[in-house]
């Protein structure tokens, strides 16, 4: 029970959130809107510290039901929505003061949070895949919120390639509903039985989940999306909305089909190329861009092939990896975005040439910015390095032949170009000289506040690792 | 013990973050500085004292004894005495001092995790921070050249680090370990294989690029001389020995004895030896000058090394001369970069033309600094001699053994660049000390107590290795076991005429060198000049190109990469998908037109030919519309069609 009230409390919540537009007082409105967050965390960690539970399954059709249980990988995901959800929202309470209609931006926020949590928590692939599709519906509206020709445009284009790869992924279930005893998760998988169809089926659910997660080649939209939302949206979307592609693949993988059906064939090698090729790609075009969040999206882009780098190792070294870099890529990316957003709340600037000696007028926000940063890029003793460092070895170890010694270089070329095209940014900001005077404004608590959360987590957990490395074993 | 060993490195960590709260408090705050590296410094020399042994914190592991506590040590000690002249250095110019603060700690305490480190990874995590925050030394002045180092700076570091990292990985795969000391035998029990190089090369690159090796030393030249002296001492003394530390690993540990490891290190080396020796004579500003012969001394420390690996069993002048030499560079250019910080703060200056005889009437600083040049140029009586020695005997003997005139001609390199190194010490020397002052030399200030003291504690244990020479052994021997060095055969007797003939040689091409070349070609009216100034640059003529070429082609194959469904899909859309298009206004026009023209000639008032055209050139678009959309359509369903047909080939193959 508690894990359908987990999931529709923040749909109810939201639907709720129009009503109170009535409301003259600003502030009322938004203590609304942090008071169903807050109860939202407070059944979140309910459920993450409660024993594994589920719900019964309600039958649709004979074979196609729905059902919810909350398994290690599951609280996993809660745990991340949770936070990342949580600190998004105090910071759009603030961010939104500029743009209009925000209730209805905190309604859409609030039903792809639903729709999240009901995607982590399904206890099979055909209500998951309910709840992916409601995650691509509901998190549109927060690209064009802007409602500008641009956004329009780019939302229509999230639309369209999260459907075409919806379908990718439906001709896959479709064959593996006949090719397998039960589409329930059973972690190692169930059995399915090998045949060429199974593998080519895999390898379109792997393309269609991939088109979230921006999977080359269904990456196109994530870069021209992702930067025309608001920032606080932008944050979800490349933080943790896109993870609903990899969470989709670790179910697929790792709960369905099992990875001993699929280590050594063609589909491991094909899909590994285009992760390794994704990494490489987005960081090249991140480093080339000259938008500040298309450059963040496009890092997106590259650090989310990292995590099916991981994942397409097959291993269970190369899982724990890719969880660590899911973690730690959305702590980072959530942070950098609000950075982003802070400096448009604040002086307006979106281009990464006008960032000159903002460093200066924001020392705290360029500050963290720096550090998280460094997170991404993979310097010890943040939490990007570990994530970095299981991926390669476990690519290292994994028997691949060329793609063993490939994938780790290309990691590291990757974490070169990102240490270029992000301390870049930080050194204009703070050593740069700015061509028009502005005056310095004090950066508003509530905006620094879960930058500054976001960054101790980075480096906390990066020491923290140094401790307990296999705090994450459990989910494996 | 456990614990001392994290208070020796996690004090600095801890009163980095006091200093920066302390930053109104400035005499409070320099105050805390200097405790925190006198606690370290005691502290090291604490632990130093208990057997050599392993300790254990979460994931780190720390190793006490041998190497790593003495050049702890030493370390701990340059810190202090670095913290001792800040406050007199940064009186003038406090800009941002709590920053510079701030990171003097954070980098102190990790250059101590790197020192003390047992195993590769932690070695690596403290090798970042120690990168990362000395970066902040090196723009400390935000000048453009400060910048423009910083950018070079950073960018090797970042790729150093990520090679070197690459090393790892495959060190890690190779052997499942890289706690330092268990790396040797598990090499031993894989045995030797390509990848073993590769990671061994990795590991070269990333910590040559700290050490300033060629063709890495690129950032050396420029970010030594921009940072405040204190960093710059620091800098050159200090953190160019993590690399080296690194270098040492891999020579003692994992291709241990390996000639191929051997001569490609010892060629390395011997460029850096030359080519940093030559730019120092060229340079006319004191810390440029300071820090090329950095560079050149890295590259005689590496001489050493890579006679440690080609000599064997027979090591032992390489190995202890090596050591000797190491310590002997990083106390003597402690010495030189604060006599240059102490002529800096009085002078404001660092170009030689601007310093003549600023230092005529100032004993400290004279005195540390002959200390100083002396050692550094190998005169008899100071450290330098005895380590220049030793490493010289060690090429002499690899030369007798392995009979390659090769070898004979690196040490007619090794003499040739000690005697360059004689000379430029020279030319600063008699520049700065006995050169009549011309009016653009300022007086200067006297030196506070700190700073004085800071200069003579620096100075003082170069002429006491210099002339007890047993203390040699006593300081190298516990070091050995890094390498696998071994003790001496037998005595040595470093003023012996043979030992001495190698020194008197160099002095004599040192001599040489500056009464032929820099008096008579690099003295012009009266003024230092020098030609080669900005002409040469590896950096700037082949380096940067080559970056803008990799990025631009690199750039144009991902571009083509990320834009391939977006291109297919505009593709589609524009043929199969394409709307039929109306018939135009102008098409209309045209036709008109023309049919007017023949009515014209016909002389019809009707316009019946005119309406005719329209009609015609209609039915022309709309048919050739329907048709080249069809015939698309048609060609896409093929292609369609022929896919599935050869995926179901493949399939059908494959079962």
């Amino acid at each position: 029970m508690l894990l359908i009230i987990l999931t529709l409390f923040p749909v109810i919540g939201g639907l709720i959130l129009p009503m109170l537009n009535k409301i003259q007082n600003r502030n009322t409105r938004l203590g609304a809107v942090i008071l169903i967050q807050v109860i939202e965390t407070v059944l979140g960690f309910m459920v993450i510290l409660g024993d594994k539970i589920s719900t019964g399954t309600f039958t649709l059709v004979d074979q196609i039901s729905v059902g919810f249980t909350a398994d290690t990988l599951a609280k996993f995901f809660v745990a991340l929505v949770i936070v990342g959800w949580t600190l998004v929202t105090l910071y759009a309470c603030v961010y939104m003061k500029h743009e209009e209609n925000e209730m209805r931006f905190f309604l859409f926020m609030f039903l792809s949070e639903g729709a999240m949590l009901g995607a982590a928590l399904s206890q099979n692939l055909v209500s998951m895949y309910v709840f992916y599709e409601m995650v691509t519906l509901f998190s549109m509206p927060l690209v064009l919120h802007s409602l500008s020709k641009e956004s329009v445009a780019a939302a229509k284009k999230y639309l369209y390639y999260s459907v075409a790869g919806a379908f990718l992924a439906l001709f896959g279930i479709f064959v593996l509903a006949t090719n397998s005893s039960t589409l329930s998760f059973v972690a190692g998988g169930v059995d399915v039985t090998a045949s060429p169809l199974v593998l080519a089926s895999v390898f379109t659910m792997l393309l269609g989940f991939g088109a979230k997660a921006g999977l080359f080649p269904m990456h196109g939209w994530l870069p021209t999306a992702h930067p025309v939302a608001p920032a606080p949206a932008s944050a979800l979307l490349s933080g943790l909305i896109a993870k609903a592609g990899v969470l989709a693949i670790i179910r697929t993988i790792f709960y369905i089909v099992g990875t001993d059906v699929l280590t050594g064939t063609w589909v491991q090698t094909v899909a590994l190329s285009f992760a390794l090729l994704t990494v490489l790609m987005g960081s090249m075009m991140a480093y080339l861009e000259k938008g500040f969040k298309k450059r963040l999206a496009f890092s997106t882009v590259s650090q989310i092939s990292y995590v099916l780098t991981g994942l397409f190792l097959f291993t269970d070294d190369g899982f724990q990896g890719a969880l660590w870099q899911i973690v730690f890529h959305a702590v980072v990316k959530v942070g950098l975005f609000l950075c982003a957003g802070a400096v448009i709340f604040m002086y307006g600037k979106t281009d990464v040439k006008d960032l000159k000696g903002l460093g200066k007028k924001m020392p705290i926000t360029f500050t963290c910015f720096t550090v998280l940063s460094l997170s991404l890029i993979g310097i010890p003793p943040t939490g990007g390095f570990y994530s970095k460092w299981y991926i390669a070895t476990s690519a290292l170890d994994a028997d691949l032949g060329a793609l063993s010694y490939i994938a780790p270089i290309i990691l590291l070329v990757s974490a070169i170009l990102t240490a270029a095209y992000l301390l870049s940014i930080s050194i204009d900001a703070f050593f740069g000289k700015e061509e028009t005077e502005i005056e310095k404004v004090r950066e508003p608590l509530f905006m620094v506040i879960p930058i500054i959360i976001l960054t101790v987590i980075a480096v906390a957990g990066g020491i923290f690792s140094l401790t307990t490395s296999d705090i994450l074993a459990p989910v494996l | 013990m456990t614990a001392l060993t994290m208070y020796c490195v996690f004090t600095p960590f801890v009163a980095a973050i006091i200093s920066a709260l302390l930053g109104k408090y400035e005499k409070l705050r320099n105050a805390v500085v200097i405790l925190a590296t006198f606690i370290s410094l005691a502290l090291s020399v604490l632990i130093a004292q208990s057997p050599a042994r392993i300790v254990c914190f979460a994931s780190l592991n720390f190793q006490i004894g041998g190497f790593n506590s003495t050049y702890a040590i030493i370390a701990a000690f340059m810190w202090f005495a670095a913290a001792l002249l800040s406050p007199q250095y940064f009186k003038d110019h406090n800009h941002k001092l709590s920053r510079y603060y701030f990171f003097f700690l954070v980098t102190m305490g990790a250059t101590l995790g790197v020192f003390l480190s047992a195993d590769l990874m932690t070695t690596f995590i403290f090798f970042e921070i120690m990168s990362f925050t000395s970066y902040m030394w090196v723009i400390q002045d935000e000048t453009k050249d400060a910048m423009d180092a910083g950018k070079t700076y950073l960018a090797i570091a970042v790729l150093g680090g990520m090679v070197a990292l690459m090393g790892l990985f495959v060190l890690y795969n190779i052997t499942g370990t890289l706690m330092i000391a268990d790396l040797y035998s598990a090499i031993q029990y894989v045995g030797k294989s390509t990848e073993l190089y590769v990671a061994a090369f990795c590991l070269l690159f990333g910590f040559g690029a700290k050490a300033g090796m060629f063709p890495l030393h690129i950032w050396l030249p420029k970010a030594h001389p921009v940072a405040p002296a204190p960093a710059s001492a620091l800098l050159s003394g200090v953190l160019t020995k993590t690399g080296v530390f690194g270098i040492l690993v891999v020579t003692g540990q994992i291709l241990r004895d390996d000639e191929i490891w051997g001569y490609t290190l010892l060629a390395l080396a011997t460029i850096t030896m030359v080519l940093g020796a030559v730019i120092a004579v060229f340079s006319n500003n004191l810390k440029r000058t300071l820090a090329c012969s950095s560079l050149s001394q890295i590259g005689f420390i590496l001489v050493g090394v890579s006679m440690i690996t080609l000599l064997g069993e027979e090591n032992a002048l390489a190995a202890n001369g090596t050591f000797l030499y190491m310590i002997n560079h990083s106390i003597v250019k402690l010495v030189l970069f604060l006599c240059a910080g102490a002529i800096y703060l009085g002078a404001h200056t660092l170009d030689l033309n601007k310093l003549k005889g600023y230092g005529r009437n100032k004993p400290v600083i004279m005195i540390t600094f002959l200390i100083g040049a002396c050692s550094l140029a190998g005169i008899p009586g100071f450290t330098g001699y005895l380590s220049k020695t030793l490493v010289h005997e060690a090429i002499v003997e690899y030369a007798h053994l392995s009979h390659l005139p090769i070898i004979t001609i690196i040490e007619w390199l090794f003499l040739f660049s000690g005697g360059l190194t004689a000379a430029y010490m020279l030319k600063l020397f008699v520049a700065i000390f006995i050169e009549k002052p011309t009016e653009e030399t300022e007086k200067g200030k006297k030196l506070s107590p700190l700073s004085a003291i800071a200069l003579i504690i620096s100075a003082v244990a170069i002429p006491v290795i210099g002339i007890y020479t047993p203390l040699v052994e006593k300081i190298t021997y516990p070091m050995l076991s890094l390498v696998n060095g071994h003790h001496f055969h037998h005595e040595i007797h470093y003023f012996s005429f043979t030992n001495l003939k190698g020194v008197l040689i160099s002095l004599a091409i040192g001599i040489l060198v500056y009464a032929l070349f820099i008096r008579k070609v690099l003295v012009k009216n009266k003024t230092y000049v020098n030609p080669m100034d900005g002409k040469i640059s590896l950096e700037n003529q082949v380096y940067i190109p080559l970056i803008k070429i990799l990025t631009a082609v690199f750039g144009v194959i991902c571009r083509a990469f990320a834009d391939l469904t977006d291109f297919l899909i505009f593709l589609t859309r524009k043929s199969v998908l394409s709307d039929a298009k109306e018939h135009t206004e102008h098409q209309r026009k045209y036709a008109y037109a023309l049919g007017d023209v023949v009515d014209h000639v016909k002389h019809d008032k009707t316009h019946k030919n005119a309406n005719l055209f329209v009609r015609v050139s209609e039915t022309i678009s709309k048919t050739t519309q329907r048709i080249s959309s069809n015939f698309s359509f048609a060609l896409f369903m093929t292609c369609f069609g022929v896919c599935i047909i050869l995926v179901f080939l493949i399939i059908s193959f494959v079962s």
